[in-house]
């Protein structure tokens, strides 16, 4: 059952590797995948998440922990003591502290914030590897994905001269 | 475009291998290459060959398009002496006191300068391009894909429209040019991009006068075209092909119509030209409205940036993301005006213009470019 703590409901939720963490109804609601679980009436008792271990499933609550939007019982954020401004500089600097972490761990978080649909956290993750792509060389790019290049030349030919604008 | 499928012995070796080492492909393609811009995306493409078969499909193109943000369109005249010798596409990406604007297309179209090459419409990364009101073509810009289109000499455009049914992209006209449509009947026309057939007739009760006005340019919404005039709204119903009119605020001075994140706006400009009215339409059904800003321009600051104060500016009311985004121009001036009354930026350059239109970027390749004669991809009119 989910329990009741200092009248705010509370969530548990399990990872693969036996972890269980208790959280606010409200932070785990960050997450689209579990927020439908919760309105579906199929969160009765602890929600396993699939796939995501517990060292990432306890980086994405961090996360969700720090966006929730901090509400009274009517629901207005709290933003009648910090200025709207000020709390999102604040969260900016908050995510890019966050977001230092390893490829590995980086590509895992995404893949969580997938699977759980928070958006937030999946722009945040997703960014830095849209930026390699978009910013980097053809021969940079396949040695970020280490692959190589399994182009005949004259098919990487074509497909520059089909696109043509896009190498200019 | 749709590519070509890549060689048997490509599949082979790419099926072995994921798009992206330590990310299932699924999430590689709907998380990440799905967000990359245009030109990125089109250079991914020959990253290798599983990569350009990811970012091929129509279902991929579509879910790309519909994640682009939806940016305002500015052109800009490229001369020599009097003669424009292209025209330069440029979205407006990045509005925060950006003093680079970056073209993104170039058509190498002659025409003679302060008239003759307008850019009439957009619609789903579509561009439809005028030559001196009698030549007509059709653009995407992100995949070079150009196309006259002679079936519509004689006619005005009205508006350009996705029709929901057939998936149809068609212009809404209206003869214009009694010389090359000598047989055309007065009234209103529907044409479908890649029908193979003239201009359709649907009737219209309205008059040629009427219809005329209408060519000042439309904002499509909820399906249908708005435009604004003499303190109605006239809207056209792109599946019932029928014209209504609503109610919008009683205001003075020139007005116009624009899309204002998920609601229909109305921009007023005084007759001094020295501040607008910005209202939005709350309630879409019930047409009601309510003034949302109010911005006098900081004429002051203008005289002293550019040197010079000429009210006979051209006032434009377009938004970024939902972002309301005021533009004035005059001369080789652009500047844009904050909701505070304050210039955020300014940008100089010589037949640099502002539109009334936004561009939502797709890569979708349409079938009816290639139905149509003179298609052209890759090559000329684009210079780059």
């Amino acid at each position: 059952m989910a329990t009741r703590e200092a009248g705010k409901k509370m969530i548990m939720l399990k990872s693969p590797d036996g972890m269980e963490f208790e959280v606010e109804e409200a932070v785990a609601m960050e997450s689209q995948t579990i927020r439908k679980m919760i309105e579906d009436d199929c969160a009765d008792t602890a929600i396993l998440i699939p796939n995501i271990n517990s060292k990432i499933l306890s980086r994405v609550i961090e996360y969700c922990n720090k966006h929730v939007p901090t509400t009274g019982a009517t629901g207005a954020a709290a933003s009648d003591t910090v200025a709207p401004a000020a709390l999102a500089e604040d969260l900016k600097i908050w995510d890019a502290e966050f977001i230092k972490v390893n490829r590995a761990t980086r590509f895992n978080l995404i893949q969580a914030a997938s699977y759980l649909n928070i958006k937030g956290l999946l722009d945040l993750t997703s960014q830095t590897t849209i930026d390699t792509i978009s910013d980097n060389s053809l021969e940079e790019i396949r040695s970020f994905l280490s692959t190589k290049n399994d182009y005949l030349p004259e098919e990487e030919q074509t497909i520059r001269r089909e696109n043509q604008w896009a190498f200019q | 475009m749709i590519s070509q499928p890549a060689t048997m012995a490509a599949a082979a070796r790419a099926a072995a291998t994921h798009l992206l080492p330590g990310l299932p492909d699924e999430v590689v393609v709907w998380e990440i290459l799905v967000r990359l811009p245009p030109k990125s995306l089109l250079r991914c493409r020959a990253v290798c060959p599983a990569w350009r078969r990811a970012t091929s499909t129509r279902d991929f193109l579509l879910t790309h398009h519909a994640r682009q943000p939806t940016l305002p369109l500015l052109y800009g005249y490229n001369c020599a002496g009097d003669v424009v010798e292209s025209l330069d596409i440029i979205p407006l990406d990045n509005v925060a006191g950006a003093d680079q604007l970056q073209y993104s297309a170039r058509l190498g179209i002659r025409s003679v300068y302060g008239h003759g090459l307008v850019l009439q419409d957009s619609c789903d990364g579509l561009l439809l391009l005028s030559i001196y009101s009698t030549h007509f073509s059709i653009y995407n810009r992100a995949t070079r894909q150009y196309a006259p289109l002679q079936q519509l000499n004689g006619f005005m455009p009205l508006g350009m429209y996705r029709h929901g049914p057939t998936g149809e992209y068609r212009l809404l006209l209206h003869p214009f040019r009694r010389l090359m449509a000598p047989d055309a009947q007065d009234g209103a026309y529907v044409f479908s991009l890649g029908s193979g057939q003239l201009p359709r007739y649907i009737g219209c009760s309205h008059t040629q006068e009427f219809l005329i006005y209408l060519s000042a340019g439309s904002v499509l919404f909820h399906g249908s075209l708005h435009w604004y005039m003499n303190h109605i709204i006239m809207v056209f119903d792109t599946i019932a092909e029928s014209f209504r009119s609503m109610r919008c605020p009683i205001v003075n001075g020139c007005v116009d119509l624009f899309e204002m994140g998920d609601m229909l706006g109305m921009f007023s400009l005084n007759y001094e030209g020295t501040s607008i009215e910005i209202w939005e339409m709350q309630d879409y059904e019930a047409e009601i409205w309510a003034l949302k800003y109010r911005v006098e321009f900081p004429v002051a600051e203008i005289s002293l940036q550019c040197g010079k104060f000429d009210h006979h500016w051209e006032v434009i009311v377009t938004s970024w993301d939902s972002d309301v985004l005021v533009l004035l121009q005059f001369d080789d001036w652009l500047l844009q005006v904050g909701m505070e009354g304050q210039l955020v930026a300014s940008f100089h350059r010589k037949g640099l213009r502002p539109t009334r239109l936004r561009l939502k970027q797709s890569l979708v390749s349409h079938a009816f470019f290639s139905t149509l004669e003179g298609y052209v991809v890759n090559g000329s009119p684009f210079i780059r």
